[in-house]
């Protein structure tokens, strides 16, 4: 486990920035309340056998005890950075990005399903969207009670959504959390690793 | 003869002044007949030197005031003389024929007649200039026209017995006339020839030229009656449709009688009507002119707008709509409002020009005009189906292809023999298209894709002028950011169009074409932002009010809202501004009723909410409650209840436990002064304003504030919803007559304790106790008594203070005057031995 690097640090935040835009800094300078310390933390970002980890200062503190090799997680998984270099965030960082997310698209009931089965979100299932978004950003997806189910790319601008037929791919599907039950097994092994 | 005139104008009583008396003349009909009858007797008047004779009598007052007492003595010395005196004005005045009441009254009747009278017609113009609408002013002309013309008729008749004669004659009377009688007799001509013109204007269409040329007059009186009075000729006589001067080659053409004549008739209206336009632009930029031809402009483009040069009456009306005189601006913008809502008389072309010249007149100005220039826009109406025809044109044209596709294929199909019978189609099919095209020129039903054409111009005009107003508030804040605030912008003082530019878009935003949409809402929103975005850095950028910016959010929904059925877009940004104006909102500064409009169409139109936002608002909406009048807190209760109905999970706020548990998100303090509704951690805290508002000294706030935090364990409540904006109304209404009905709400909330045990418990506690009340009342009433006093005292000493300033003021004049009827004196005594 080691602090990320400055190539790492950029890579990460740029992530991350695509979807929280300015509230990046949010989750940067969120408070911690772990620990006995009286003064509350920090959060930070670790790096573990090519995991990103958002952890709090006092966990990190304390999780020097362990031998790294037997480390298996610590905090909440961010993402993990490809054999390519490339960083991709995973499903686990859903709440930290739902909370400071600036661009939200909230879905049908109907059409929940298909997103949680790792489909695109179509035009038509579409219940509400953050005007203002540009095709690239990173968007989060709610349900319409504003429960987040995942995150994704804008395919469209809120704009051109308007003349869009619906059956036109308006988010591109990055990850949900059908994962957590598709991809048990997966994590298991991450978990047992 | 002079000098006894001066005598006698000395010895004049003084408690005779005589502008008093000049009112209390009335002169019968008989003596003015008598008079016209007699001209040539009447010829002493003219000779008169009616200037001297109130310079003297003016001097006489002033003497009054003075030296009464010497004046009186002097009398009495002078009796005799006096008496001589009169013989003289007997003397001086052979024509026993005039009638002698009294013999100082007799001759000042007569000059002071004239004078009262033409003093009495200019009042009539100014008046009708002032103020008098369209028909009154109309009827007036008529009515003055035809007394003059029954006061003239003897006179009118004598001469126009030999009308050869007429200008020989007129001449020889205009030497003898006077000034008075000149214009009496210029207004007389004018109202013949104006009757005349309206009894058959097809014969009398020449003496528009005569009436044109009194416009010319040196007169300034004369020029406006002229003016007025061809307003209403024009107004009867102009035709219904646009008059097309003959060409050439259609002059060379042989016609008939008739036809020649209307021709002849036409052309002399047409130029008349040319130079009366001439003479009213020419004369519109002199101040004294401006009323009266702004007037003219307004009353012809109401009446005629279909007729000839209706351009130029257009530019001049739009040129004025924005004047900073109040008469004028009102004229024209209610010329240019009826012009837009009565179409049908020329057809739309009005409107498309009347928006296009406001929307340059909006260019080259800068956009600093009033408000009123623009505001007229929003009386124009449009096809709601505008955008809808045309598709089906489309589909039509598509169609016509397809059967121009398939007809061709069948011709191709047809076998070549069928020549014959095709040509015999073809020439039928020219001659429909023929009666057609013929028969569209001559019916009057509006072309409908004209009609479209026409509107969509006037829409993007319209549309022009409020991006560019918008553009400019933009640029305009920016350049003043830049000057580091040396042009003190004061709020809605440097940007006057933003507010009916807003209104104007919010009414016409349904109409408003996808492509924009996205610049629009980009303008808003930064817009919207203006103020808070700079607060942090610098204090001066802060230009637009805190209204304007409420304006900017509503208009930005109410778009959305029109456009995007389809498409539910959240309005993040605008609901990030609306949560920091709630802030800054200060009641006597901004409109309520704009704040209760937002909160209605942002919080309670919308159906869904964040969870976090929705219990962040609901927050701030209470906070805010608290400190404002009760208009406000009512608007924002009601907000608050709504949004407390729709989102079930916020209702942890009503639960007595802080922190909110695990709904409160990774927030896990409220920040009171966050500005990001999403971020604030509203979640945590829990709504104890609502146990205050209880409390509230209105009993309306505090029956709704107690339910309210009741909601959650009352479980079927009946919900009745009353908009913001309705309940911020009904209290504002209230709030006049509520001090005087406190008294019997204190009784209410009496009763109500009495019927509500487990509220009672809690008011008793705070309330004061019972007894206290006559007290409490009697304490009140010598306060106010106390107040009153002083305010009285008050009144007193500012009434004593005027008048001692007054008595000052007094004196201060008198010294001043005695020097100058000192030297009045001596003037006198030197003129008397002049006269000598």
């Amino acid at each position: 486990m080691r602090p990320l690097d400055e190539k790492e640090t950029t890579a990460v935040f740029e992530k991350i920035f695509k979807f929280t835009g300015n509230n990046l800094k949010n989750i940067v300078e969120n408070p911690s309340h772990e620990g006995p310390d009286k003064e509350p933390g920090r959060y930070c970002f670790r790096l573990h056998k090519n995991k990103v980890y958002y952890v709090s200062d006092s966990l990190v503190k304390r999780a020097t005890n362990v031998a790294r090799t037997k480390l298996a997680s610590i905090g909440t998984c961010v993402g993990r950075f490809t054999h390519g270099g490339n960083f991709h965030l995973t499903i686990e960082c859903l709440n930290l990005l739902a909370a400071n997310a600036k661009h939200k698209v909230w879905l049908k009931p109907t059409s929940e399903m298909s997103f949680l089965y790792a489909n695109h979100v179509l035009k038509g299932g579409l219940g509400r969207i953050t005007e203002s978004i540009a095709p690239g950003d990173g968007v989060v997806v709610f349900s319409m009670s504003d429960l987040p189910l995942g995150f994704g790319v804008a395919a469209k601008s809120t704009q051109d959504c308007r003349k869009l037929d619906p059956n036109a791919i308006v988010v591109l599907h990055q990850a949900d959390i059908g994962e957590y039950l598709r991809m048990e097994n997966q994590h298991e092994q991450i978990i047992e690793e | 003869m002079g000098k006894g005139k001066q005598r006698k104008q000395i010895i004049l009583p003084p408690e005779l002044p005589p502008e008093i008396a000049d009112d209390d003349i009335e002169v019968s009909d008989e003596d003015l007949q008598f008079v016209d009858e007699n001209k040539d007797y009447a010829g002493f008047v003219s000779r008169l030197d009616t200037h001297s004779i109130n310079k003297q009598v003016t001097r006489v007052e002033g003497v009054n005031e003075d030296a009464l007492e010497a004046l009186y003595e002097k009398r009495r010395r002078k009796t005799l003389e006096q008496k001589e005196n009169e013989k003289s004005v007997v003397q001086v005045d052979p024509v026993d024929a005039l009638p002698v009441k009294s013999l100082d009254g007799e001759v000042y009747y007569r000059t002071f007649s004239q004078t009262a009278e033409v003093t009495e017609n200019e009042g009539d113009v100014d008046k009708s200039v002032v103020k008098l609408t369209k028909a009154e002013r109309r009827a007036k002309l008529k009515k003055t026209k035809k007394e003059a013309k029954k006061m003239g008729k003897e006179l009118a008749k004598t001469e126009e017995v030999q009308p050869t004669q007429q200008e020989a004659a007129l001449a020889e009377v205009k030497e003898d006339l006077t000034a008075e009688e000149a214009f009496e007799a210029k207004k007389r001509k004018l109202a013949e020839l104006g009757m005349a013109l309206l009894a058959d204007p097809e014969a009398n269409i020449k003496s528009l030229k005569e009436m044109l040329q009194f416009a010319k007059d040196g007169d300034h009186s004369i020029v406006k009656l002229g003016l007025l009075s061809l307003l209403a000729v024009f107004k009867d006589i102009i035709p219904g449709y646009r008059i097309r001067l003959p060409t050439e080659k259609e002059l060379e053409m042989k016609v008939s009688k008739e036809v020649k004549k209307m021709r002849f008739y036409e052309s002399t209206l047409l130029s008349a009507y040319k130079g009366y336009l001439q003479k009213l632009l020419a004369l519109e930029k002199q101040p004294r002119f401006h009323h009266v031809v702004v007037r003219c402009i307004c009353t012809l483009l109401d009446a005629v707008p279909h007729f000839n040069f209706r351009e130029s009456l257009l530019v001049a009306v739009v040129r004025n709509i924005g004047s900073s005189d109040d008469v004028v601006r009102r004229i024209c913008c209610s010329t240019i409002k009826s012009l837009f809502t009565s179409e049908g008389k020329h057809g739309g072309e009005a409107t498309v020009e009347a928006v296009r010249l406001i929307a340059d007149h909006v260019k080259v100005h800068d956009c600093q005009l009033h408000p009123d220039s623009v505001e007229v826009l929003m009386s124009l109406s449009f096809d709601d189906d505008l955008g809808k025809p045309e598709v089906q044109e489309g589909n039509n044209k598509m169609k016509n292809k397809k059967n121009k596709k398939r007809k061709n294929f069948e011709e191709s199909n047809q076998p070549l023999g069928n020549d014959r019978k095709r040509s015999k189609q073809e020439t039928i099919a020219k001659m429909k298209e023929e009666v057609a095209a013929d028969y569209k020129a001559v019916s009057y039903t509006p072309d409908v894709e004209e009609w479209k054409r026409m509107q969509s111009e006037t829409l993007s005009a319209v549309f022009e002028t409020y991006f560019r107003i918008l553009r400019h508030t933009m640029r305009s804040s920016v350049a003043s950011s830049e000057a580091n605030g040396n042009i003190t912008s004061g709020g809605s003082g440097a940007h006057p169009l933003l507010a009916p530019c807003l209104s104007g878009l919010g009414k016409f935003s349904h109409l408003i074409d996808m492509d924009y949409i996205g610049d629009l809402m980009n303008y808003l929103k930064r817009l919207a932002a203006r103020g808070s975005s700079s607060d942090s850095s610098a204090q001066k950028v802060q230009n637009l009010t805190v209204s304007e910016r409420l304006r900017c959010c509503i208009v930005a929904f109410k778009v959305m809202r029109s456009n995007l059925d389809a498409l539910n877009v959240d309005l993040q940004d605008f609901f990030v501004q609306l949560y920091n104006l709630v802030l800054e909102y200060r009641p006597g500064r901004d409109e309520g009723e704009v704040l209760a409009e937002a909160l209605k169409i942002m919080l309670c139109d919308d159906r869904q909410h964040d969870m976090q936002k929705a219990a962040a608002f609901i927050k701030r909406l209470a906070t805010f409650a608290l400190c404002f009048g009760s208009a406000e807190s009512m608007a924002a209760l009601v907000t608050l209840k709504q949004l407390l109905q729709r989102n079930v999970k916020c209702r942890n706020l009503l639960e007595n436990d802080a922190g909110g548990g695990s709904v409160s998100g990774s927030i896990a303090k409220y920040q009171p002064y966050g500005s990001d509704p999403s971020l604030s951690g509203a979640l945590a805290s829990v709504l104890w304003e609502l146990n205050l508002l209880s409390k509230h000294y209105h009993p309306a706030i505090s029956t709704l504030a107690s339910g309210i935090s009741s909601m959650n364990s009352a479980q079927n409540q009946v919900y009745i919803s009353i908009s913001p904006q309705q309940a911020f109304k009904n209290l504002l209404l209230e709030a006049e007559s509520f001090e005087y009905n406190q008294q019997g709400g204190t009784q209410k909330s009496n009763k109500r304790k009495g019927r509500s045990t487990a509220l009672a418990s809690t008011l008793a506690s705070v309330e004061p106790p019972p007894v206290d009340e006559n007290e409490v009342s009697k304490k009140l009433r010598r306060h106010f008594i106390l107040l009153r006093d002083i305010k009285e005292n008050e009144r007193l000493r500012g009434e004593l203070d005027r008048t001692t300033s007054a008595l000052q003021l007094y004196e201060e004049y008198k010294k001043q005057r005695q020097p100058a009827t000192l030297k009045n004196k001596k003037s006198k005594k030197a003129r008397t031995t002049v006269g000598m």
